[in-house]
């Protein structure tokens, strides 16, 4: 017997894993219960709901950007320091001194781009193929909250690198919400923790970006996930009589 | 196969088709394209983060305006439609607006035949490349008037760039008791009144086409508004961020400097 099918008949390992490798009927069902993360999926899919084409997959790439965001985000937190100068310092540091510091910023930057992307394709995919349609439609309110918390989360780590760009983007930005009617002041304070952007503000954006909007996003996406679930899974063609009438007559 | 929908679908609709739905494995049908997919992405965004690298221009100086001052790029779009209107128009009510309007697309378009089609029905699709070409025509000309109509009047030295400014000093000269000391002036007319006239308008007059040409349904006409809404993001944004270099002015893409 090799090592491996010696470790796979221990106690240990039969704790971990409790079905053999899902290539018969029985263990693809286990497969899917006994996992927490498969579990998120029903046991049977519709074959016309795993069509790349019909998806992209661009749900779940939203979510691989998050996870990636995660990983990446507390490595940088590790190093990061909020506060005016020291955050510019610290990213010089990190690009510098940091072993593979400069590539998890990277990794970290091009995600964020890349989520605020995938989630806008996946909303724009959904309304398209007409998901968004009843018993799916609080679902698409939860992603239009979803899609607004992704713009958020994107925009407050844009001020943390505390240079130039970082700092020009968040004055442009502020003095949008500067005027709103009626609030426009307050709304900028709220923002801004005081009339200029500074420490506060650092502060500020930096609790939300690394807590609040994370905590917000994962709350939102579990709320999510379940209904597409609870929905009846992935949405599957429902044709208008009409053109259903005429697929059948060209056979 | 068919106990398995039951036992796994209890709740939510019963898909109704003339043909029963096609079932197959989570694993490995579903878990393998999400693997692939995943490391893919995995792998494309390493590389794009091994070669290219975050920009870090120098520590924030408050005293330092850099020409132009950008957003980052989702915002461009907005911060394009700045420049044509009321601040508060463009930085607040166009997005609240646009984000209400999108979460109420379900509760208007209520009718579930059309779901899991891509563009739903036979005319969606000319529908929805006839919404992006009527948006973009309407769009470009607008911008390239605001841009290009410069005038000045005769007798005088003043400047007059983009519509807003012709309007004001029309009204100005026409009506020239608002311009005293107490009344608000003419500037609203061109910066709020007339660009959300627009903004309503233009889409309402693509609702009119889409249903007298198409006879279109709900769906449909929704089709025609979110394709307003998608191509007008799309289009802003390229120009925000593309076209528009010092000063914010109209340039070609290559003219385009880094912000100094
Ligand atoms: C962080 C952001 C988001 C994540 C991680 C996410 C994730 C997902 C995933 C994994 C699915 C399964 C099907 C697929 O991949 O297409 C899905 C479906 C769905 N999403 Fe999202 N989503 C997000 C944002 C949004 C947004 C912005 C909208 C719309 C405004 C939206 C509306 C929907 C709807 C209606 C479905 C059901 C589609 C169907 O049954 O065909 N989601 N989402």
């Amino acid at each position: 017997m090799g090592l491996w099918a010696k470790f796979k008949n221990t106690t240990l390992y039969k704790s971990i894993y409790r079905n053999e490798y899902p290539d018969t009927p029985r263990n693809q069902v286990l497969v899917i219960l006994n996992s927490l993360v498969l579990h998120l999926h029903p046991v049977k899919v519709p074959r016309r709901a795993v069509r790349v084409s019909y998806t992209w997959g661009l749900g779940g790439l939203s979510l691989l950007m998050f996870l990636i965001l995660t990983v990446t985000g507390v490595w940088l937190m590790f190093y990061y320091v909020p506060a005016v100068p020291d955050a510019y310092l610290s990213m010089r540091a990190l690009e510098t001194d940091v072993i593979f510091g400069q590539f998890t910023r990277n990794l970290h930057r091009w995600a964020a781009h890349g989520m605020v992307l995938a989630v806008w394709l996946h909303m724009v995919r959904v309304f398209y193929t007409g998901a968004y349609k009843p018993p799916r439609d609080f679902n698409w309110v939860i992603g239009v909250i979803l899609f607004t918390v992704t713009v958020l989360l994107s925009f407050t780590g844009y001020l943390l690198p505390w240079d130039q760009l970082a700092y020009w983007a968040i004055a442009v930005g502020s003095e949008m919400a500067g005027s709103t009617p009626v609030i426009g002041r307050e709304a900028r304070m709220a923002l801004l923790g005081g009339h200029t952007i500074g420490q506060a503000t650092l502060v500020r954006w930096y609790t939300l970006h690394v807590l609040l909007l994370p905590l917000a996003c994962i709350a939102l996406m579990a709320m999510h996930f379940w209904r597409v679930r609870k929905d009846g899974g992935i949405s599957t063609p429902i044709p208008y009589e009409e053109d259903e009438a005429e697929a059948r007559a060209e056979g | 196969m068919a106990e398995a929908t039951e036992k796994y679908q209890q709740t939510g609709p019963k898909v109704r088709v003339n043909q029963k739905e096609e079932l197959v494995y989570t694993w490995p049908y579903l878990v393998s394209i999400e693997a692939i997919m995943a490391i893919a992405m995995i792998l494309a965004l390493s590389l794009m983060a091994t070669f290219v690298n975050a920009p870090l221009l120098e520590l924030a100086n408050p005293e330092k305006t850099p020409n132009p001052a950008k957003a980052p790029w989702y915002f461009l779009g907005l911060q394009e439609l700045l420049l044509h209107m009321h601040p508060a128009l463009a930085g607040v009510i166009v997005p609240t607006a646009a984000l209400i309007l999108l979460a109420m697309i379900p509760y208007i378009d209520r009718d579930p035949r059309g779901t899991g089609i891509w563009f739903s029905t036979r005319k969606g699709l000319p529908i929805t490349i006839f919404s992006a070409v009527y948006t973009w025509i309407w769009e470009i000309v607008l911008i390239l008037i605001d841009e290009f109509w410069v005038t000045t009047p005769a007798g005088t030295d003043t400047v007059l760039k983009g519509i807003e400014p012709h309007i004001t000093y029309f009204l100005d000269k026409t009506f020239p008791f608002m311009t005293q000391p107490g009344w608000p002036g003419w500037s609203w007319v061109g910066k709020i009144l007339l660009p959300a006239a627009l903004m309503v308008t233009i889409p309402w007059v693509l609702a009119v086409i889409v249903k007298r040409r198409w006879k279109a349904n709900t769906r449909e006409l929704m089709i025609a508004l979110f394709t307003f809404y998608f191509a007008s993001f799309i289009l802003l944004t390229i120009v925000g961020t593309a076209f528009r270099g010092h000063s914010m002015q109209l340039m070609w893409p290559w003219e385009v400097t880094a912000p100094h």
